[in-house]
């Protein structure tokens, strides 16, 4: 993984164009061999590696710890699902830049109270935010659809792309895919735009501003204005995100954000390691195929998968991995190899540009 | 105000949770995430002794003592290793914990719901044709929520005990010269929080919401918000906070639109917090980091 | 770092030549696999499949699938339909509401949806056959439409399996709530008139159609007296709602209540009256009906709409016959004896499952999706059911009405003697003008030879 990490890391936007279009690429292919079941599992956890990159943004490279993320995913998902469901011909783009948007100022309106607060008191608000969604989409039925929510068309399969596929069960592998495809390929533009925002001005504003306030405000830089702008970029993401997600499910639901949800996508940042973008990646590789995983332990074990035991083997599973990455691997299963690495050390009083984790 | 006792019925939960978060944030300084779930699966293990023939009253009792013994352990074999850490480090162990602890009740218990045959009727009571939103269990709900908080009270207040719970909080490094174990003052703390909250989650899961896996989760995030609307510094706080927003969600209910109501939590703090950043009892002005 | 070009360019090559491998693999492999035409059809057998809740909160219906299997069972141990076993898969789905837990046992991060998925990509389903709930179909409704994947006789009261122009693959089974508030309402007008009548439903389509039944059968409601409660509560067991809902009627003086509300809510509701002293009569929806789920709570004497001859009805050929295709069939049913109650649940599931064999029996031995629809709309079906069971352009409903029925002490259902001596059958469309007919005649038809 470092490898790829490396690519991304670099300075140039050339090599960040090649490293992220090679990677993407890989991704692509690789839905080609997978089956398509697999591929539906890996769009959603490319949709949630987008949600994470935001996650890290905000908690790994801005230090403010957010519990509120499935709360912006619901923003982005309800904002392009209530507009697609009632515009069923509008253009994909359209519905994407919809959820950024509307994700991006829930965003803002959540750091306004926010970005005066620290620690518990910024969790709490957070926290309470993501609390609310799942009720309020409930609620306002007329407009959110209610409990049932609202249900959009599944993703139209270009004849193109159709017929590149044979045998009887050519069209439903196809759907599949190219649903897949879709999804890795808005991951991608995506993570080549982290990239670019980690390496520009506002990413080391932030990181400064986490690191040593007096500097930062030394330097000019605007404590809060910097801090709101990391809500609202991972709130962006994050919509964006919830917004693919629903596509996929091809309906928008309260149920599809709970708090939990917000729990979740802490656990996959932390697992995959904080503030990387490998890590987001990580992250989504293992939500995709948890439930996989999950069925390989009970089979190993002898579990059977739909007793109280097997059905629950998968919180579990990742809670206990949380404990343990937390106690003894706080940067995360992708940094295994160092595992004395402390996470926080002594900081210089300027950091230089150059330094990334 | 038609249902003011639900308010407070509901408030009172609240203050426990808050209470018993407030008391760990004192003495560790750590978010406890797992405070809910801790509770319930106290609750679990104390409660289905019922089915074995044993009486509420001592498998209340068993709750607390299993919840007690729980936040020990966890405080020990958790959270020592965290101290001096990064703030975020223990707020995640925790937020996996209430994974762990969900998923197992779950794995054991089954997520169906249960229902406490309990010692107090929940119809409510009735004058004059209407519905006065007050039942024996309601009222067994409140008064057992008030004794505790003024059980907890007292023990700091008036114990050696509690002032040597206080002194560690507040000035640990005087306090060990003084002869206090400060680390057992720390273990100590996370027992009467997971006790305060283990009661919490027995009143919750004896009344008609009943016991499954994750039903401590909407009453924690409550229970968060009034201790940051209260203050974390402040036990009064706390319990004040948990009063105002359990009475604010009937208020919304009753004169804005059910459809708000789950607002009301976000909209107290918010309210709470733009006027004093650092809970609305806290005493010291400097922000915590 | 990144040095060199010879490095990037190495890169490059490696990773389009591993690229173009994959992609090739997969588009090859895919080709391979040219089994028969039809997906899910051999010449020996036929793969159905069905998203159905076994465990969780609506678990209580997992009998209705598993008497389909038992007569899919039954079928094929006399050797099938035109030479077909029929093999019918059948996946927990848990309502699509796992992530609530509840009982739920699928794995928390299983939706109807993904389900389906399953069904349709991974076991190449010729059609979903019996599948249940109206939220949690509706939202495969899209997937299955773009897949080509029939969607037949949904377990569910919703009028949205009746789109004939937009999904002319999606069949439901049973009679629309709405339909059943009309014949609610026309039997209360009649037998009850003048009375005070009270409603209570589920604050979704089953309880808003359920209503706009009702105020199409010309039944007049106060405003104060039509209550509803939140499906999500229904859920989560939080019942603030029944006591003060209940009061209210009470109150009011309320004399005659339609609940449109599931068995678990519906249980609530009768318990808080009985605690309350208040005992209107209850007209209940079928879906919230099941007497096992509700019989502790004394609902005897409480009325509903049944789908089905009673089980005590001695002139039925089909309880028999499905007492015997139920003892036969000891995974599912591994409890049931010659004694045991038969329950609407398992007469609904035989109701289905018997349409599905027949339409394929009729279809021949050349079978295809198109073909199969077409014959589903064309075709009369012998079904249990007490009122004709015929699909056509117009009607892809299914069931149009039923028998207005009490909740029996036993638990058993006992049709009502309403307007006439003999048993009243009522049929109704979904539409609001579509008029009610009345009949005494129970389409009770003989079970065809080959069934037997």
């Amino acid at each position: 993984m470092s490898w790829w990490t490396t690519l991304i890391k670099q300075e140039t936007t050339r090599s960040r164009v090649l490293a992220v279009t090679l990677l993407t690429l890989l991704t692509l292919a690789i839905t080609f061999i997978l089956p398509p079941v697999a591929d539906s599992e890996l769009a959603g956890g490319a949709a949630i590696a987008i949600v994470i990159l935001g996650l890290s943004w905000l908690i790994g490279w801005s230090g403010q710890i957010s519990l509120g993320n499935s709360g912006f995913m619901a923003v982005g998902a309800y904002a392009a699902g209530i507009w697609a469901h009632h515009h069923t011909t509008t253009p994909l783009l359209f519905t994407f830049v919809l959820a950024i948007v509307a994700g991006g100022l829930s965003g803002l309106v959540i750091a306004i109270p926010s970005t005066r607060l620290r620690g518990p008191y910024l969790a709490g608000m957070t926290l309470a935010f993501s609390a609310a969604i799942t009720p309020l989409a409930q609620n306002f039925t007329s407009v959110t659809g209610g409990e049932g929510g609202l249900f959009l068309n599944s993703l139209v399969t270009p004849h193109w792309f159709t017929n590149l596929f044979s045998g009887p069960n050519a069209a439903i592998d196809a759907n599949a895919q190219w649903t897949a495809d879709l999804a890795v390929v808005v991951a991608g533009v995506m993570f080549f735009i982290m990239a670019n925002l980690f390496h520009s001005r506002v990413g080391r504003a932030m990181r400064l501003v986490r690191d040593n306030e007096v500097a930062a405000e030394l330097m000019g830089v605007h404590l809060s204005r910097t801090r709101t702008m990391a809500f609202v970029i991972a709130a962006a993401f994050a919509g964006l995100g919830g917004a693919l997600y629903s596509l996929l499910e091809a309906s928008v639901r309260p149920e599809t954000f709970p708090l939990t949800l917000s729990i979740t996508l802490l656990t996959l940042m932390v697992l995959g390691g904080i503030g990387t973008l490998s890590g987001a990646v990580l992250g989504g590789i293992i939500f995709s195929f948890s439930a996989t995983l999950v069925a390989h332990v009970n089979s190993l074990t002898g579990v059977n998968p739909t007793s109280n035991v097997g059905a629950n083997m998968q919180g579990i599973i990742f809670g206990v991995l949380l404990i343990v990455t937390m106690l003894f691997a706080p940067r995360g299963l992708v940094s295994v190899k160092n595992p004395l690495r402390r996470l926080f050390r002594a900081r210089p009083l300027m950091r230089s540009a150059k330094e990334v984790h | 105000m038609h249902n003011i006792f639900g308010g407070l019925a509901q408030g009172v939960i609240y203050s426990l949770v808050a209470l018993s978060l407030v008391i760990i944030w004192q003495s560790t300084h750590v978010l406890n995430f797992a405070q809910g779930a801790m509770g319930m699966f106290a609750t679990y293990i104390g409660m289905t002794e019922i089915d074995r023939g044993l009486g509420y009253w001592w498998c209340v009792v068993l709750s607390v003592l299993v919840g007690m013994a729980l936040g020990g352990a966890t405080e020990r074999v958790l959270i020592r290793p965290l101290y001096g850490k990064p703030e975020i480090n223990p707020i995640v162990v925790m937020v996996g914990f209430l994974g762990v602890l969900e998923a197992l009740a779950a794995a054991i218990w089954t997520s169906t719901t249960r229902n406490i045959t309990e010692p107090f009727s929940q119809i409510y009571y009735q004058s004059h044709g209407h519905l006065v939103f007050l039942s024996p269990f309601v009222i067994f709900q409140i008064l057992l929520a008030m004794g505790i908080m003024l059980t907890i009270a007292a023990l700091f207040r008036f114990t050696k005990l509690g002032l040597q719970l206080r002194a560690s909080a507040l000035a640990p490094e005087v306090s060990r010269l003084l002869g206090v174990r400060v680390s057992r003052m720390l273990t100590i703390g996370w027992i009467l929080s997971a006790g305060v909250g283990a009661i919490a989650a027995v009143i919750v899961a004896s009344g008609s919401f009943g016991l499954f896996p994750t039903n401590m989760d909407g009453i924690f995030v409550a229970g968060f918000i009034a201790a940051a609307v209260g203050g974390l510094e402040s036990p009064i706080g706390a319990v004040a906070g948990g009063l105002l927003i359990g009475l604010a969600e009937q208020f919304i209910l009753a004169y804005w639109s059910p459809n708000v109501a789950p607002l009301g939590g976000i909209i107290i703090l918010v309210v709470a917090l733009m006027i004093r950043p650092q809970g609305l009892f806290s005493k010291n002005v400097s922000r915590r980091v | 770092m990144f040095t060199g070009r010879l490095r990037r360019s190495t890169t490059l090559l490696s990773v389009s030549a591993l690229t173009l491998g994959m992609v090739s693999t997969g588009l090859l492999t895919n080709s391979a696999s040219g089994a028969s035409a039809t997906p899910g059809v051999t010449k020996t057998s036929i793969t159905i499949g069905a998203s159905v809740p076994l465990s969780g909160v609506a678990a209580s219906y997992a009998p209705v699938s598993g008497a389909a299997n038992a007569v899919f069972k039954y079928i094929d141990s006399k050797g099938g339909v035109n030479g077909r076993k029929i093999k019918y898969i059948r996946l927990d789905d848990c309502y699509d509401l796992a992530s609530y837990g509840l009982g739920c046992t699928a794995g928390a991060s299983v939706t109807t949806l993904s389900q389906n998925q399953a069904l349709v990509a991974q076991d190449h389903v010729f059609a979903t056959v019996g599948s249940l709930g109206t939220a949690a179909e509706e939202s495969v409704l899209s997937y299955l439409k773009q897949n080509g994947v029939p969607q037949l006789f949904v377990n569910s009261g919703s009028s949205a399996w009746d789109q004939p122009s937009k999904y002319p693959n999606l069949f439901g089974f049973q009679t629309s709530y709405q339909a059943e508030g009309k014949i609610f309402a026309r039997y209360i007008k009649s037998k009850y008139a003048g009375q005070t009548v009270g409603f209570i439903g589920q604050n979704d389509d089953f309880g808003a159609n359920g209503f706009l039944g009702l105020q199409d059968g010309g039944l007049n409601i106060a405003s104060a007296n039509q209550l509803s409660y939140n499906a999500a509560d229904a859920i989560t067991g939080s019942s603030s709602d029944i006591q003060a809902d209940v009061a209210t009627l009470q109150t009011n003086k309320v004399q005659v209540v339609v609940l449109d509300s599931v068995p678990g809510f519906t249980a609530g509701i009768l318990t808080v009256a009985k605690l309350l002293g208040y005992s209107p009569t209850w007209v209940i929806s079928n879906v919230g009906a099941d007497p096992t789920s509700v019989n502790n709570v004394g609902e005897a004497g409480a009325i509903t709409l049944d789908y089905f001859p009673a089980v005590t009805n001695n002139s039925d050929p089909w309880i028999p016959w499905l007492r015997k295709v139920l003892l036969a069939d000891k995974t599912d049913f591994p409890t049931f004896t010659s004694s045991s109650v038969i329950t609407g649940n398992e007469l609904y599931g035989a109701g289905f499952a018997v349409a599905f064999a027949e339409t394929l029996k009729a279809e021949g031995k050349t079978v295809t999706r198109a073909g199969f629809v077409k014959e589903l709309k064309s075709i009369t079906l012998a079904t249990p059911s007490t009122t004709p069971l015929k699909y056509s352009s117009s009607n892809h409903q299914g069931l149009q009405g039923g028998v207005i029925a009490t909740i029996a002490p036993n638990g058993s259902l006992a049709p009502v003697k309403a307007l006439l001596t003999n048993t009243t059958v009522f049929t109704t469309g979904n539409d609001k003008k579509s008029p009610i007919k009345v009949s005494t005649k129970l389409s009770v038809s003989a079970i065809p030879s080959w069934m037997k």
